[in-house]
């Protein structure tokens, strides 16, 4: 597909990745921030766009992840040869396949089928577009995850833990304090040259692409009072890896993710926080993280 | 469960060695989501890395005995406990 009719480049956590097709491509509102002007770098990623949903590829795969609840699948993973095929179903129709897609072994090169809607095609159509970006994370030395992420000027602060534990509050409040919010919900964290950064990534909204250094880490939970506990060794690696996006299939996913995470947690604080949600958490928090 | 099954099951894991404590991350199909993996201290660690398909749980408390400063009651005890856990923890994922 050298010469095809649309390509453009998306910078998402200082990656390029590269979207080729000879169809006409939207893009959801989120992603539209985040393209960056053609050049004649290389890029890290490439996502070859095709039409016409075939799922016959699929049939000689074995069936190695499903990503459901009890009322629906979202996902599925096959095996094929050293490839990986990707389903992907319609959230709104039952069973119905929205994409699917083919990641090759090199972990570089995916190509997506979707259909032709108004004239264009949706190729990172949610939730395909976070699937590709974890897939990328896999690749290198970082990680997706649920948390929020507040900027102090100098520092990123992340807060994670499960839903409904106050990741949206704690922004609030570190809004309110003066902070920039990276995003409060997906959040990417890369290792460059031993230091860690977090990036937002695209979502439903459009947001500029941001980046900040990352200083320190908060399991975050409700509590009838402030409360703080740093955390180190096998502790704080469990603790915190339980929050990244994980498709825990493959031995070496698991191996990477546990070096990524051990040597984070050398560098990086890692707390454990029981928060009132009220802005005296913001002071609490600079007290202790010093 | 027997130490037999624990050696079986271990296939089922990956470990992670780090400051004398074990990780164990189960390998799973599916999305389930843990509060945290599971991290085995020094004495369950020896349990994992010492158990093998024919040992039985007397003679793992007698190893234990040998080891640590403890009495073959306790040793039992902590046997069972993580035995019960890795269960629960394949349970989940």
């Amino acid at each position: 597909m050298q010469n095809c009719r649309y390509s453009f480049n998306l910078g998402i956590a200082d990656y390029t990745i590269r979207l080729l097709s000879d169809s006409e491509i939207k893009l959801e509102e989120g992603y539209l921030p985040f393209v960056i002007p053609e050049s004649i770098q290389v890029p890290d990623f490439t996502i070859e766009c095709l039409t016409e949903i075939n799922t016959a590829q699929f049939e000689a795969g074995d069936l190695v992840f499903e990503a459901k609840n009890d009322k629906q699948r979202f996902y599925s993973i096959y095996s094929i040869g050293s490839e990986l095929g990707f389903v992907v179903y319609n959230q709104q129709k039952e069973d119905e396949i929205q994409q699917v897609a083919l990641l090759d072994r090199t972990f570089t090169h995916w190509k997506v089928w979707s259909e032709i809607i108004e004239n264009a095609i949706i190729p990172l159509k949610y939730p395909l577009g976070p699937i590709i970006m974890h897939y990328i994370t896999l690749k290198t030395s970082a990680v997706m995850m649920h948390a929020s992420a507040a900027f102090d000027g100098n520092n990123a602060r992340l807060f994670t833990g499960f839903s409904g534990v106050g990741k949206s509050t704690i922004s609030r409040l570190m809004a309110d304090a003066g902070n920039q919010i990276i995003n409060d919900d997906r959040i990417i964290i890369r290792n460059i040259d031993s230091s860690y950064f977090v990036y937002n990534t695209p979502m439903y909204y459009a947001d500029k692409p941001k980046k900040a250094l990352l200083k320190s880490v908060f399991l975050i939970s409700h509590s009838p009072e402030n409360k703080i506990k740093k955390l180190s060794g096998a502790t704080a690696i469990s603790k915190v890896m339980a929050f990244c996006i994980q498709n825990n299939f493959d031995k070496q996913f698991i191996q990477n993710r546990l070096t990524f995470f051990g040597e984070l947690c050398k560098t990086v604080s890692i707390f454990e926080l029981g928060f009132v949600p009220n802005e005296q958490v913001v002071h609490f928090i600079k007290e202790h993280d010093v | 469960m027997q130490l037999k099954k624990l050696v079986e099951l271990k296939s089922r894991f990956v470990a992670r060695e780090v400051d004398n404590e074990l990780i164990l991350v189960p390998l799973t199909n599916n999305v389930a989501q843990m509060s945290e993996l599971f991290t085995l201290n020094e004495t369950a660690k020896f349990i994992w890395e010492n158990a093998t398909d024919t040992m039985t749980i007397p003679e793992m408390e007698d190893l234990m005995t040998d080891t640590f400063n403890i009495d073959a009651a306790t040793a039992g005890k902590d046997i069972i406990a993580f035995l019960k856990n890795i269960e629960n923890l394949l349970k989940k994922s």
